[in-house]
């Protein structure tokens, strides 16, 4: 059997074929450093006791608002000091340590709730979907943000509802894709085949139905965890999020904001490091939704 | 446009307005005694005999959800608790003062997105293109109350150019409705791009291009008003997105509008307030969505007609 080459592209020697293709499919080069970003990102929270050189609420009353080392601070703080001699350093990576660990949290709650929703909204059809969707209507009906805000004045704030809350961001996402994906998998041969075979719903959307809509679900999670990072970050930038002596990436932008003037180096660090990885993750999000569906390049919405 | 298309629309509305009333009802119920939590603290308890009989919160729950939907429907929110005058009166004062905002911001998106938008598709794969693909994302990665202090820290702290705080002269206005409007611009841009390039790929383009119509008349009058459709629906969207954005945006740069109200009531607590902000946010939110809608209706019949197809079916 002869094979044509749809290409012109002259056809690489064969003893070097896999380093071609190697070449050929490495990420670019930004894609590369998002993706060390979010490694260093995930080390500095997961290692945040080991790299943070001081607690971050160690109090130095006498080494206030220190500038950065390479502005001619103390040696010892690396991006300064605070309005009560904390290191700015050490804040930051522990502040990463609880964004991260919300917005995660955040996001498996807000996938798994919205998934199982959409999955139960196309299974029984009925009433109980139009119950689901017209959820799904109103919670993209209303801007978040707002909603969380009233919660939260309501019942006062504390940290499993801040977390609960910002689980429910982003659940109808979920829902309309994996509510989708299953009507167009239950209109397909393999899953009447499995059914005819007698065997149980639950079983047919854990093992064939689910593993088919996971890497639609990750793509879905790369446009979704930006948005909670922003979320948890603006909550607590307003004073209503994660609460003091806690640390998040917003908190700190908010605490450096009364000091713009005098000691930008207490707020932008932050700042810095939620903008990095939103676009990291946005950058690599993209990259993967090209990798999963060819025919979308360079058309991306 | 036919009847049954717009008084759909306007049940669905409705229906989310409820939605929205129902919520707050019972998120006021389970975060404990209204009576307690509305009140202030000095409150005498004559002031909440009368709020209790005023809610009628000693009968069943479905008369107290009755009775709150009627006061609702007439404008009584309550009074807030800082000064006892009623919440509404509070947020309607805030009202002009955050649209001005708004609407500087709405010009600032659409006037920087959907032009670029255009032109980046128009070259695709080109400089232009790469470099407006490359500032979109950038323009929805940064966080917008970090935008604003980057804002302030340059062009008030360091160069003296700018207010950083409060309102009064266009020079107020400019670095808030900047910041408000570019994380919008940078979603709005992407999408044209992507409706424009569709819309350049259908065979009634290369008709007309096969029919000889010159270049400017075919993008100006076939493809574009062909590509607003879906623009339309996304810059109706992102209207939720520039309200949610406002309330940081106006702590940021201390701009008196509902978005600081917010903030501060929710800070003390002053749930009058706060349940009219977001009643009120809601009734804005279904009015856009009803114009969008409405505007999609208009702007394509076929919708209207798969509609009347699918309700046939």
């Amino acid at each position: 059997m002869t094979t044509i080459p749809l290409s012109s592209a002259p056809i690489p020697l064969r003893r070097l074929g896999w380093l071609t293709r190697l070449w050929k499919t490495r990420p670019p080069v930004v894609i590369g450093l998002s993706i060390i970003w979010l490694v260093v990102v995930l080390i500095a929270a997961v290692f945040a006791e080991v790299l943070a050189p001081h607690g971050y609420a160690d109090q130095s009353l006498l080494k206030r608002l220190q500038p950065p080392a390479f502005l001619g601070g103390l040696p010892d703080y690396l991006l300064g000091t605070d309005g009560l001699g904390r290191d700015v350093f050490s804040r930051v990576i522990y502040a990463m340590r609880t964004s991260i660990v919300i917005a995660v949290m955040g996001t498996v709650i807000s996938a798994s709730v919205g998934t199982a929703l959409g999955i139960i909204a196309a299974h029984f059809r009925g009433w109980v979907d139009d119950l689901i969707m017209m959820l799904v209507d109103f919670q993209a009906a209303i801007p978040f943000l707002i909603v969380a805000l009233a919660v939260l004045a309501f019942f006062g704030n504390n940290f499993v509802l801040l977390v609960v809350l910002i689980g429910l961001f982003g659940w109808d996402g979920y829902a309309r894709i994996a509510r989708g994906l299953v009507l167009s998998t239950n209109g397909q041969g393999y899953a009447f085949a499995i059914r005819t075979l007698g065997v149980h719903p639950a079983r047919v959307y854990f093992r064939h139905v689910l593993p088919n809509m996971l890497s639609i679900i990750m793509v879905q999670i790369t446009l979704n965890f930006p948005e909670i990072i922003l979320l948890e970050t603006s909550l607590s930038f307003l004073g209503l999020g994660v609460q003091p002596p806690g640390t998040s990436l917003g908190l700190l932008l908010g605490e450096g904001r009364n000091y713009l003037a005098t000691a930008w180096w207490i707020g932008i660090p932050a700042g810095v490091v939620i903008f990095l990885t939103t676009l990291a993750i946005s950058l690599v999000g993209d990259w993967l939704r090209d990798m999963l569906d060819p025919n979308l390049k360079g058309e991306i919405a | 446009m036919k009847l049954t298309f717009v008084l759909t629309k306007l049940a669905r509305g409705a229906l989310t307005l409820l939605l929205a009333v129902t919520f707050v009802f019972i998120v006021l119920r389970a975060s404990g005694d209204p009576a307690q939590i509305m009140m202030s603290d000095e409150a005498s308890p004559d002031a909440i005999a009368r709020f209790r009989e005023r809610w009628g919160l000693d009968r069943s729950y479905l008369e107290q959800y009755l009775t709150y939907l009627s006061a609702i429907a007439q404008g009584d929110f309550g009074l807030s608790f800082r000064d006892g005058r009623p919440a509404l009166e509070l947020v309607m004062e805030r009202v002009p003062v955050t649209l001005l905002l708004g609407s500087a911001a709405f010009m600032i998106t659409l006037v920087l997105g959907i032009p670029s938008g255009i032109f980046a598709a128009l070259s695709r794969g080109k400089l232009v293109d790469q470099l407006t693909m490359s500032a979109t994302i950038f323009g929805h990665s940064v966080p917008n109350f970090f935008l604003g202090i980057i804002l302030i820290l340059v062009f008030s702290m360091t160069l003296r150019w700018l207010p950083s705080s409060g309102t009064g002269t266009i020079w107020h206005l400019l670095m808030p409705a900047i910041t408000l409007g570019t994380g919008a611009a940078a979603t709005i841009a992407r999408f044209t791009r992507s409706s424009v390039l569709d819309v350049l790929h259908q065979p009634f383009m290369r008709t007309a291009k096969a029919k000889g119509i010159p270049y400017d008349r075919r993008v100006l009058l076939h493809a574009l008003p062909n590509a607003a459709i879906p623009v339309v629906t996304v810059v109706g969207m992102r209207i939720g997105g520039l309200i949610g954005g406002a309330v940081t945006i106006e702590t940021v740069f201390a701009w008196p509008g509902v978005g600081l109200l917010l903030v501060n009531s929710v800070n003390q607590r002053d749930l009058a307030v706060v349940q009219a902000v977001v009643l009120l946010i809601a009734l804005t939110m279904v009015v856009v969505n009803l114009c969008v809608d409405l505007a999609y209706g208009w702007l394509d019949p076929r919708i209207e007609l798969h509609n009347k197809r699918a309700a046939k079916a």
